[in-house]
């Protein structure tokens, strides 16, 4: 009886210790897995400078290899993106970085569909008022085209009539 | 007699040049004088001129397949080594002979249209348009970069095509889709530019092109999909889509001709938006030439480039030339064309082929924005920028949620004016479709904004389709007499556009569910598995077997053999590898292993030589991707159907004194 | 009035036209981007140096030791090609200039695991010059380095005149090497 008691508690504490680490290691690796999603996020933002346009997380190149084993050393550390991101814009200036920051001539790219964009749905609201505004008024026709559409239609040609809202169709 | 193979394409080359300028000129003389005789000697010179084309085309294949390196292009692009069909399909592997591809195929198309195409006062004017276009193409071939120029010292053997071009079985098939699609596109713009210079700007150049638009816009569908998926196999980081300035240029003609496709049925039906409708077809001929021109002039660097060439500079003025002639000719006739536009309501499917237009146009410039942006930066300050996927992305995302909600309510709206109780009808049950789908998805984990939405435009889009299908079925079956699956039936069969394009919208939602989550879920990671040893990946068990090495005639490729596990199980066994193609760099193939769900990707990103006891291996899994290449599949069906029933005339039962005109009425 | 409705178009193609032009005109891109550190402070580095260098400079080189000598630093790879040709011009150099007051220091950068490859290099070209290694491209990276071979010549200041891209040539050496010697 005493025996089993005995052996009890160091059971449990072993089974604990080994829970403890299990759930410290299943934490461990699921932090590294969102690590490794972070590092491509980062990297994806990042030019490949040897490659011919591609992206950090795109290439296989070794230094895109060694730029993501960079990235996530600096994530361990605790940098944040945008202090990694700027890590890699003063060794390499601007040109790095696949997503240009919102300032200078780069605002131009961001801004420039946003005016297009205004400019082109005005026009085209503007432009279906005109529309709009033309269903509403009677189709012009002069006299003799009025003539000759009655008598095609085997009308009198002569009979004048009222002015109808037109219908194109 | 020794018959060199090389005078003998070039002297192919010259004459396709000389009958295409010679069928232009007659061509343009016979429909100005109205002379029947020039018209006809110009028809006959396009198919001539087809003839002598496929015999360059034969001559350059047959050197390709006898390894005669007397061939300039033979012995810069081909290898003996390859096998017979990377040595086929050498022929457009580079730049020369992707020329001369594009070449033939305008002679075949424009051949095919002097024997099909109806006579109308359109007719001889189009055709002289495609064979000057033909003139630049088969000039380019014959003066500028000609393939057929002989190597007085032919090589013992040459360098073989890029070698991320013989890898796969893809680029037999891609470049011609594109090409197919971009010559599809010249019919409407060479019948667009006849019907300016007859001044019949009316309906009559659309109609007669309806099916080639359609069939060109469907072939370059089909490239671009395909271009994706060749990317995802070849490329090893496991996308399908990196905005890079050749896939841009690319897309952009497909844009525009999305909202030509759409935008001709409001001048069909209310004879709107003439003058937008040209300037549409202009514009996405010109973008195709402009296309043409980025990629093979190194003025923007990509992967996919062909590099810079001296024929840079003859595309850049061909472009020109096309689009100031072509504006120029549309600004002339501006009188003929403009037409007097009355709208009812924006609430209507004109109103709904309006907003296809902004979208899609927006979507073109923003594009084009982006692909030429540090090009203009550069210009203006000198410095160095870069515009990429996240620039796209950004900017383009909300546009494409846009459409998904266009797509679905567009096509529920009647002409002119909806009606109201039908209207909230609709929108109740698309809404209702919209929130069921939008909750199931965000209770079943989906948090990330755009996959959410995409899901929930899905559910919208479905719900559309099925008040269509219904709109349109429950009537028939409710007035007919014969069983319903006869009813069902031959609605299919006589409304074919309309039913191949409620498949095509649904190939669509599948794409965008599919985009949606291969990019929004997708997890990458890096390896180094030692052999023998596993790694965990997302559930899968990766065991690196060992390493293995492979010999062809063609290349060396060293790889490892990777046993896919899940709880236990063996279920795949999977083997990417690095091939050596003769002297070239090293290009992997990845390994691939398909399922509906998700698609595991491996990529090998290390050297394997017999002494290395470790692989580095990029293992991505990205999910719901298979659905784009089957949404892909599923567009192109939508589109062969909606052609199968353009060219029959329906005979309508009409009264006596009406002509008859169906729906499919107008045979293209 | 219709050639009013020219212009328009006759613009935009135009502006459009002189950028592709000027695309053309400027030939192939990427491959002149300035270095940010030009006419700047030169980033430091420290590394481990091959064993035949220990004798005369230690087992690790650390660039702010020899502040005050003019420096032309090189980057090579055992894989690239290029750095072949440019080891024995290097060489040559070194030879010349090593008493004038030049430091030449090499880095091997961009190819880890490959510590051994780099002494066989070293030993083909008979490099006296000083050579580390640079396992995780670290360095390479801090210098904003887009490949191999690249070469920055430092003067005695510290701060960076060139960075040459490719390998170097006689010409480029005996141009750049009198200038900073001045």
């Amino acid at each position: 009886m005493t025996l089993t008691r005995r052996l009890r508690a160091p059971a449990l504490l072993t089974l604990a210790v080994t829970l403890a680490l299990a759930l410290l290691g299943v934490w461990a690796s699921a932090q590294e897995v969102q690590l490794e999603t972070r590092v491509f996020e980062i990297a994806r933002q990042l030019r490949c400078p040897t490659c011919v346009s591609e992206s950090v997380s795109d290439s296989s190149a070794p230094i895109a290899q060694q730029m993501r084993e960079i990235i996530q050393d600096q994530l361990v550390q605790g940098r944040s993106e945008a202090e990694i991101l700027a890590y890699f814009q003063t060794r390499y200036g601007d040109w790095i970085l696949l997503d240009p920051p919102k300032r200078g001539i780069h605002l131009v790219a961001w801004l420039l569909p946003i005016i297009v964009g205004v400019v082109a749905v005005s026009v085209v609201v503007l432009l279906a008022r005109r529309w709009l505004t033309n269903s509403r008024r009677p189709v012009e026709a002069t006299p003799e085209e009025l003539a000759r559409v009655r008598s095609e239609l085997g009308l009198d040609p002569t009979q004048v009539d009222e002015p109808r809202t037109g219908r194109t169709d | 007699m020794d018959l060199q193979l090389a005078p003998l394409g070039s002297a192919a080359a010259f004459l396709a040049f000389g009958l295409a300028l010679y069928g232009a000129i007659a061509g343009m003389v016979g429909a100005s004088r109205r002379d029947a005789r020039l018209q006809t000697s110009a028809r006959l010179s396009a198919v001539a001129g087809f003839i002598v084309a496929t015999a360059a085309l034969v001559v350059m294949q047959v050197a390709l397949l006898t390894d005669d390196f007397s061939v300039s292009y033979v012995a810069t692009t081909s290898r003996i080594a390859s096998p017979t069909w990377v040595k086929v399909v050498t022929m457009w592997a580079a730049l020369e002979g992707s020329i001369l591809l594009w070449a033939w195929l305008l002679s075949a198309y424009t051949a095919l249209l002097a024997v099909t195409a109806p006579l109308n006062p359109l007719r001889p004017w189009a055709l002289s348009i495609m064979q000057w276009v033909q003139v630049f193409f088969f000039g380019v071939v014959a003066f500028i970069a000609n393939p057929f120029e002989l190597v007085p010292f032919p090589p013992l053997d040459g360098p073989g095509p890029n070698e991320l071009l013989q890898n796969h079985w893809m680029m037999a098939v891609h470049p011609v889709l594109m090409y197919l699609g971009f010559v599809g596109l010249t019919v409407p713009f060479s019948y667009a530019m006849a019907a300016l210079i007859t001044r019949r700007p009316g309906t009559e150049w659309m109609t007669q092109t309806r099916s080639w638009t359609l069939t060109g816009w469907g072939f370059l569908s089909a490239a671009i999909i395909a271009g994706g998926w060749w990317s995802y196999e070849v490329l090893g980081w496991g996308g399908y889509w990196a905005w890079d300035p050749v896939e841009n240029v690319s897309l952009m003609p497909w844009l525009t001709a999305t909202a030509l496709i759409h935008s001709v049925q409001v001048q069909e039906r209310r004879r709107m938006l003439k003058p937008w409708n040209l300037i549409l077809v202009i514009t996405t001929f010109s973008l195709s030439i402009l296309g043409t021109f980025l990629t093979r002039s190194g003025v923007v660097s990509s992967v996919h480039a062909f590099g810079a060439g001296p024929v840079g500079p003859a595309f850049l003025v061909f472009f020109l030339v096309v689009t100031l002639v072509s504006f120029g000719l549309l600004a002339i006739r501006w009188d003929d064309v403009r037409d007097r536009a009355d709208l009812d309501s924006v609430v209507s499917r004109e109103g709904s082929f309006l907003g296809v237009n902004i979208l899609f146009v927006a979507l073109t410039f923003a594009v084009l924005l982006g692909t030429l942006f540090p090009l203009l930066v550069e210009a203006i300050s000198g410095d160095k920028v870069t515009i990429g996927a996240p620039f796209f992305d950004q900017v383009t995302l909300p546009l494409w949620m846009l459409v998904l909600l266009l797509m679905g309510i567009g096509p529920l709206l009647p002409w002119r004016r909806a009606e109201q109780q039908r209207l909230k009808h609709n929108l109740l049950w698309l809404g209702g479709g919209f929130l069921v789908a939008g909750g199931l998805a965000v209770l079943f984990g989906v948090h990330k904004v755009y996959p959410a939405l995409t899901v929930a435009l899905a559910g919208y889009n479905i719900v559309s389709l099925g008040l269509l299908l219904s709109g349109a079925l429950v009537p028939r079956l409710r007035l007919a007499r014969r069983p319903a699956l006869q009813v069902i039936r031959s609605y299919a069969h006589e409304s074919r556009r309309r039913v191949g394009s409620m498949i095509t919208h649904f190939g669509v939602v599948v794409i965008a569910l599919g985009v949606a989550f291969s990019a929004g879920y997708r997890v990458d990671q890096q390896v180094r598995v030692d052999f023998g040893e596993s790694v965990e990946f997302e559930g899968y068990t990766l065991t690196a077997v060992d390493r293995y090495v492979e010999r062809t005639p063609q290349r060396i490729s060293a790889g490892v053999v990777i046993d896919v596990s899940r709880d236990g199980r063996l279920i795949h066994t999977m083997r990417p590898r690095l091939n050596q193609f003769g002297d070239r760099r090293a290009v992997p193939t990845p390994a691939v292993m398909y399922r509906p769900s998700h698609d595991l990707y491996l990529n090998l990103n290390s050297q394997v030589t017999p002494t290395t006891t470790f692989a580095v291996l990029r293992v991505v899994k990205s999910p719901l991707v298979t659905w784009i290449w089957i949404g892909g599949f599923i567009l192109a069906l939508g589109t062969l159907y909606s052609l199968s029933g353009s060219s029959r005339t329906v005979p309508a039962r009409a009264s006596v004194g009406v002509e008859a005109r169906g729906e499919e009425g107008a045979s293209a | 009035m219709r050639l009013q409705r020219l212009l328009i178009p006759l613009l935009v193609v135009g502006a459009l036209g002189a950028l592709l032009v000027f695309g053309l005109l400027r030939g192939a891109p990427d491959k002149d981007i300035e270095s940010v550190y030009l006419g700047q402070s030169a980033p430091g580095f420290s590394m481990e140096l091959y064993e035949p260098y220990h004798s005369e400079y230690g087992p690790t080189f650390d660039f702010a030791e020899y502040a005050g000598r003019p420096m032309v630093v090189n980057f090579w790879a055992s894989w690239c090609l290029p750095c072949y040709q440019e080891a024995p011009v290097l060489q040559e150099y070194w030879r010349q200039y090593q008493d004038s007051g030049v430091l030449f220091v090499g880095i091997h950068t961009q190819n880890r695991d490959h510590h051994a490859d780099g002494l066989t290099f070293l030993s083909q070209f008979g490099l006296s010059f000083p050579n580390g290694y640079d396992p995780s491209s670290e360095i390479s990276i801090d210098w904003g380095l887009y490949g191999v071979p690249e070469t920055f010549f430092v003067d005695a200041d510290g701060r960076v005149i060139l960075k040459h891209i490719g390998p170097v040539t006689p010409e480029l050496m005996d141009q750049q090497l009198k200038a900073m010697l001045q």
